[in-house]
Formats: structure tokens, sequence, C-alpha cells
């Protein structure tokens, strides 16, 4: 609160303690990420099984029902993995993560309902369709790197956004499937692995600590 | 920047306390987008005289690109005039939700843009896309936050998503003046009433 505000009364130690736990918050919201980053690598795979699943396998069963499966699939696994996942060390109170966890599962959510919309309805296959998953991963990531103060997430959803708009421009199904491919690999598991990297040694220094 | 990994197991007290500072940075958050809730309305009649300028005025090709300029250059004038009075946006709430909504303008600005150059924008998915991104800033905020009220517009904004893909195309222009009605203009005024109810208790506690 500044002292503008005509109803504060915030001293200067409050002002230090509040700037701390800001700081601390930030950090707890990086090691969150950084905690849960198989979910990135786990639905870059997911999405990367579906697509080789209708590209490759031309049955109408494929294309009707690859997407549908993999997706269910990847929630499943989502949440079982969440179930069994430990604790994550040296992050004490996550009030902060909320946040981050908001941004995702806000995130999630919206996605749901409109996939679900849109194959439902048939409107699956427009290329505008294909671009707005990508622009809504892209602004899920633009989020969190501002909330985090993080810049390799902020490339991330760079990253997803220039899909997006490239998708829209190129206008073929060959352009679709190459960028989606590559948001997979980069956006998705190439992200997820450095985050993970990340994760690995903040735990290694935690076992080195303890010993 | 604090290390997390240097971060010793809290305290009951500092717990505590931190839990106070949270509600107080909760109340932060909610304060500041009740003082900025004439930036929802605004908003909800740029999107009125677009659609108005669309219909009835000459030129429509240029109603959406000017009244979404108009838009960004109110929002940077007062800006820059609240950062020249040094009354600047304040507490980790506050950012997080700056950066909600200004994510979800880029994304908004990004998609419409391409779309609208490469001859996609009539698509019912595109056209419910915009009502999801929305949807999403406001239920990211309605979470961050903890207000239902603002819940309540992210369901609207998604309700009218998933009635863009099953309405007609001839429908899709009504549905997004009543999602813009509840989610944007009455959201916005319901915003701006708390913030004078707000106002009004201070001058009395004052008084």
């Amino acid at each position: 609160m500044t002292k503008h505000d005509p109803e504060s009364s915030t001293s200067r130690d409050e002002l230090l303690q509040r700037l701390e736990l800001m700081e601390a918050m930030i950090a707890e919201g990086r090691g969150f990420t950084t905690h849960n980053a198989w979910i990135f690598v786990l639905w870059g795979l997911v999405d990367l099984a579906g697509w080789s699943w209708q590209n490759f396998v031309h049955t109408q069963f494929a294309g009707t029902w690859a997407w549908p499966i993999c997706l269910i699939a990847g929630t499943v696994l989502t949440f079982a993995g969440k179930a069994l996942q430990k604790k994550p060390q040296g992050v004490p109170n996550s009030v902060a993560c909320g946040r981050v966890m908001a941004v995702w599962g806000m995130m999630g959510l919206a996605m749901a309902i409109y996939v679900a919309s849109a194959m439902i309805t048939h409107f699956a296959w427009q290329y505008s369709y294909v671009a707005a998953l990508l622009m809504m991963i892209g602004m899920a990531h633009a989020i969190s790197a501002v909330i985090l103060h993080w810049r390799v997430q902020g490339v991330v959803a760079a990253i997803w956004w220039v899909g997006g708009a490239a998708i829209l421009f190129l206008n073929s199904r060959r352009a679709t499937n190459d960028i989606m491919l590559l948001e997979m690999c980069f956006g998705m598991i190439a992200f997820g692995l450095y985050a993970m990297t990340i994760e690995h040694r903040r735990g290694r220094h935690w076992a080195n600590k303890s010993a | 920047m604090t290390d997390f990994e240097t971060t010793n197991p809290p305290r009951r007290d500092d717990l505590v306390q931190r839990i106070e500072l949270m509600e107080a940075m909760i109340a932060e958050g909610r304060r500041a987008t009740t003082r900025f809730g004439w930036i929802f309305v605004m908003w909800g009649l740029l999107y009125y005289a677009a659609i108005a300028w669309e219909v009835y005025l000459p030129a429509p090709a240029f109603a959406w690109p000017a009244c979404m300029v108009l838009g960004f250059v109110i929002i940077r004038a007062w800006r820059w005039r609240l950062k020249r009075s040094g009354a600047g946006d304040e507490g980790i709430r506050s950012r997080s939700i700056s950066a909600v909504w200004g994510a979800m303008g880029c994304a908004i600005f990004l998609y419409i843009g391409a779309a609208a150059f490469s001859h996609h924008i009539m698509n019912p998915a595109v056209n419910a896309a915009v009502l999801f991104f929305l949807g999403l800033a406001h239920a990211i905020s309605a979470l961050i936050l903890r207000w239902p009220a603002q819940g309540a517009a992210a369901a609207v904004w998604w309700i009218g998503g998933i009635a863009i893909f099953l309405a007609p195309v001839d429908a899709t222009i009504y549905i997004f003046l009543v999602a813009t009605f509840f989610g944007m203009v009455l959201f916005g005024l319901y915003a701006m009433m708390l913030e004078r109810q707000r106002a009004a208790s201070l001058v009395q506690h004052h008084a």
C-alpha cells in the first residue's frame, strides 16, 4: 500500500515485511511450477500421442476418438500423478502457489469446455480453433511468467502465441500439423524438462543440506 | 529474491502473520479491481459502439480497430496520469491481476489481429475463443481474489462461448451483446458501486 492511500498507516517495517513476503511468494511460486513440471512433459507426450494416432493411423475410429481418448487419459494421469506426488521439500507454506494454481486450473477448465463444445458441435476442424488453443496456453504461460518474474516462461508464452498466429496465417493442414509438433516439443516437453532439471538440482541441494 | 532453498520451516507466529498479510493483500487486490470498475464499463460500451458503427455507419471495417485503439489510448492516458501523480498500483495481488488482464489483452489482440488479416474472423471458433479468453481472465482473477461475483462474470462469458458454438451464426452478435452487458457492463457497475460505498464509508470514518 502506498502513502497516497488515505486509509494507509503502513509502517516501514511492515512494508519491508511485505516486500520479503512478496519475494518469498515469487520463489515459492517458481518452486511450485518446477515441482509440477512433469505435467508439462506429460501433456506434451499426450498431445504427441493424440497427434500421431490421428495422423498415422488412418481409420475412422482414430479420426473420431484419438483426441478424446488421449485428453481423458492425460487428465486421469495428471490427477493420478498429483495424488502420488510427494510434498515439495523446502517450500514451507504454499499459499502463494494458489495464484499459479489458479492460472493453470482455470486454463484447464476453460480449455476443457472450449474443446468439448467445439468437438460436440463439429467445429474442431477449423484452424482458428487450433490457434485459439495455442493462444490460451500462451496466455497462461504469460500470466505465470509475469507473476513469477520468470523470463524463460515468458519466452515459452511467446512461442505459443507465435505458433497460434502462424497457424492462422499459413492456413494449411500441413503447416498446422508441423506447428503443433514444434509447440509440443519446445513449448511443452522442452520447457517441462528444463523446469524438472531445476527441481532436480533443488532436490539435490536439499539432500546435501540435510545430510 | 528470497531463496526458498534456504528458508527455514515457519513458526506459528510467522504463519499467522503471513495469513494476515495474505488477507490484506486479497482485500487490496479486490479494492484495486473495484477502483478500476469503470474500465469494464468502458470496454463494454466500446464494444457496443463498435457494433453500432459496424451496422449503422459508413466504413464498417474501421469500427472495431478504431474503438479498440480508442480504448487502449484512454487506458494508457489514465495509467500515465496515475503514474505521474504517484498513485501507482500496489501489492502482489494487484500485480497478479494486472498480469492476468495484460496477458488477456495481448492474447486477444494477437489472435483477433491474425484472424482478421488471414480472413478467419467470421469463424465460430474465433468468436467463441474471444469469449473464452475474457471468461478465463475473469475466472483467474476471481480465484485469486476469492470473489464469487467475478466468478459469475466468468461463467457468463463461458456460457456465451458455448452458446456461440451451439447457436446459428446469425445469433453470434446477440450472444456477444448479452454477454457484454452481464459480464462487462453490469459487473463494472457493480464494482463501481462497491468502490463508491468504500469511499463513502471512508468519508464517514474520517468525519
